[in-house]
């Protein structure tokens, strides 16, 4: 391969990275300098940046609406859900790598099913369900119904985890005298530390970006998770641009740097767990 | 003898915690739309009782459900087809080692990790026929003269919508290929190399049939996504102009919580609900030979 073809790739390849990068950010840059317009700069349409840089929009929105109280109940939903999920999870991936059961199959075969339970498809069902038990409308049903529609991905990430583990140090610990749950919170579950964190942060954003569920479930504006309440900026005919995005940034920012602390494992996991043939 | 009774249903003790969530939070709601699919309900969503397959026949009936129906299989099919092959692509360069190469990994997660009723929000803002950035943007390097209205018709609205579901869709196939082909080999390309083989016989011979695995992972997970995937369209169109852009989540929504037809969004779901199955059920397939063999 000669040098001057090689220069012609890189520079090709440069100018491909370039531009993809322009376009994943654009939508961000936007967010960011709408979030800083005067409320009447909005429907001019002369300038790309903002005249005034108006700082002060990320410390309206917390008195323009509830938002301190949307992204508590974000915290709560996402953080309840993924405690839930991982504190029932960690049992059923743990018989599942280690035991030998009648209907493992069948129960491995479910679990994979039910990641194509998307609640969309189930709403209607969903709905009359938590209204029959008075679960509408409360932040304990959102944490039930994301720990349940979690459960799949949480199972399956934690079965990798454990089989990438040697059972023989439990199995050292268990000659010592311990039982098989002691043997499983002292020695398993420190190393297994890295899948289980990944898993937690993997259900706590799943459960932190849901929109749709919430959107039907709540209708108290004080249950409201982030992802709803900020459609009260967004009204019918007078949408708050501004507000909109300020407080979409404070939604979006921490999910991303968790994505990014765990973007090497989880794929790994993701793939692994699943098809491997 | 008691010991081994206990031994014998220990696993089932361990698996019941996440058994008992499941069932009561999916299959309960499943088991009562197909019940709801089947009844006769009022609009304030009280169930008269059964009315056998009418739902289903006033859905079919009804010309919005088969425009919905084959709005939702382009929209599956270009979201994730474009996805697949783009994603790829950028997986492959990503592969190889250039300065900056963290950097991209770390953008290319942005849209993955952003919710996706926020990235709606923006691309609505952004192609805003009236104020939107695009049009600023575009006016201001000089490519237009006037404002274009970029959702005229509603072909043009759901190609955006596309545009929107391929831009949050693509990073996930990345990252699932890149897992694949960093577990290659590279003494496989060297060797090849050596034997005189062209770029598109490494790619066809080596790579493909490589990463394969995690290409099916990507596109099985991606079309259960995609196809469930309410925010951009509910939040771009609405099914709007005309109902014209709907897919069967957003339509079957819109039955439910808009119209008060409750019967017919069960029907909807529980059409949805069978074509997923039956895609499950292949992927099922696949993971279980998988772990037969490993």
């Amino acid at each position: 391969m000669t040098s001057k073809r090689k220069s012609w790739q890189t520079t090709l390849l440069y100018v491909f990275i370039v531009v993809l990068c322009v376009i994943i950010l654009y939508p961000y840059f936007v967010m960011f300098i709408t979030a800083l317009k005067d409320k009447k700069e909005m429907y001019e349409i002369g300038h790309i940046l903002p005249e005034v840089w108006r700082w002060s929009n990320f410390s309206d929105i917390w008195t323009a609406a509830p938002v301190l109280k949307y992204l508590t109940n974000s915290m709560v939903i996402a953080g309840g859900a993924t405690l839930l999920a991982i504190l029932c999870g960690i049992p059923a991936a743990y018989a599942l790598a280690r035991m030998r059961f009648k209907g493992k199959g069948i129960f491995m075969g479910a679990v994979i099913m039910s990641q194509m339970f998307s609640p969309v498809v189930l709403l209607v069902g969903i709905y009359r369900m938590m209204v029959n038990i008075n679960l509408n409308d409360t932040i304990l049903g959102l944490i039930l119904l994301n720990a349940a529609f979690n459960q799949a991905f949480a199972i399956w990430l934690l079965r990798g985890t454990f089989m990438g583990i040697s059972p023989e140090m439990e199995q050292a610990a268990k000659i010592d005298g311990c039982g098989t749950v002691k043997a499983l919170i002292k020695v398993l579950l420190p190393m297994a530390a890295p899948g289980i964190i990944t898993t937690l942060i993997f259900v706590f954003i799943n459960a932190w970006n849901e929109y749709t569920i919430a959107l039907t479930l709540i209708s108290t504006d004080v249950f409201k998770p982030i992802t709803v309440g900020i459609n009260v900026f967004y009204g019918f005919n007078f949408i708050q641009w501004q507000y909109l995005f300020a407080t979409s940034l404070f939604a979006t920012i921490p999910v991303v740097v968790l994505f990014l602390a765990i973007e090497k494992h989880l794929v790994a996991g993701l793939t692994s767990g699943g098809v491997k043939g | 003898m008691k010991k081994k009774t206990l031994a014998m249903i220990q696993p089932y003790v361990w698996l019941l915690p996440s058994v008992i969530l499941m069932v009561s939070m999916i299959l309960i709601p499943i088991v009562s739309v197909f019940k709801i699919s089947f009844s006769d309900v009022g609009r304030s969503g009280i169930v008269r009782g059964l009315n056998g397959v009418q739902n289903y026949l006033d859905i079919f009936a009804e010309p919005t459900f088969w425009h919905t129906l084959q709005n939702t299989v382009i929209w599956t099919v270009v979201v994730v087809g474009v996805s697949t092959v783009f994603g790829f692509v950028l997986a492959m360069v990503l592969n190889q080692e250039f300065k900056g190469r963290k950097f991209v990994r770390a953008v290319v997660i942005f849209p993955w990790a952003t919710a996706l009723i926020i990235q709606s929000v923006i691309w609505k803002y952004i192609i805003n026929a009236d104020y939107g950035s695009l049009n600023i943007l575009l006016k201001k390097i000089g490519l237009i003269d006037g404002f274009v209205n970029w959702t005229k018709t509603a072909g043009s609205m759901f190609g955006w919508e596309c545009w929107v579901g391929i831009f949050v869709t693509f990073p996930f196939v990345t990252f699932c290929v890149l897992s694949g082909l960093q577990s290659i080999d590279g003494s496989l390309y060297e060797s090849a190399s050596v034997d005189g083989a062209s770029f598109w016989q490494k790619l066809f011979k080596i790579t493909l049939p490589l990463v394969a695995p995690s290409l099916t992972v990507s596109t099985v997970l991606n079309i259960i996504y995609v196809f469930n995937s309410f925010p951009i369209v509910w939040t771009i169109s609405k099914g709007a102009p005309a109902d014209q852009t709907h897919t069967l989540v957003t339509y079957l929504y819109q039955l439910s919580f808009t119209d008060g037809k409750g019967g017919h969004a069960a029907a909807v779901s529980v059409i949805g609900f069978v074509i997923l199955a039956f895609c499950a059920s292949i992927y099922m397939i696949l993971s279980l030979r998988g772990e037969e063999e490993s």
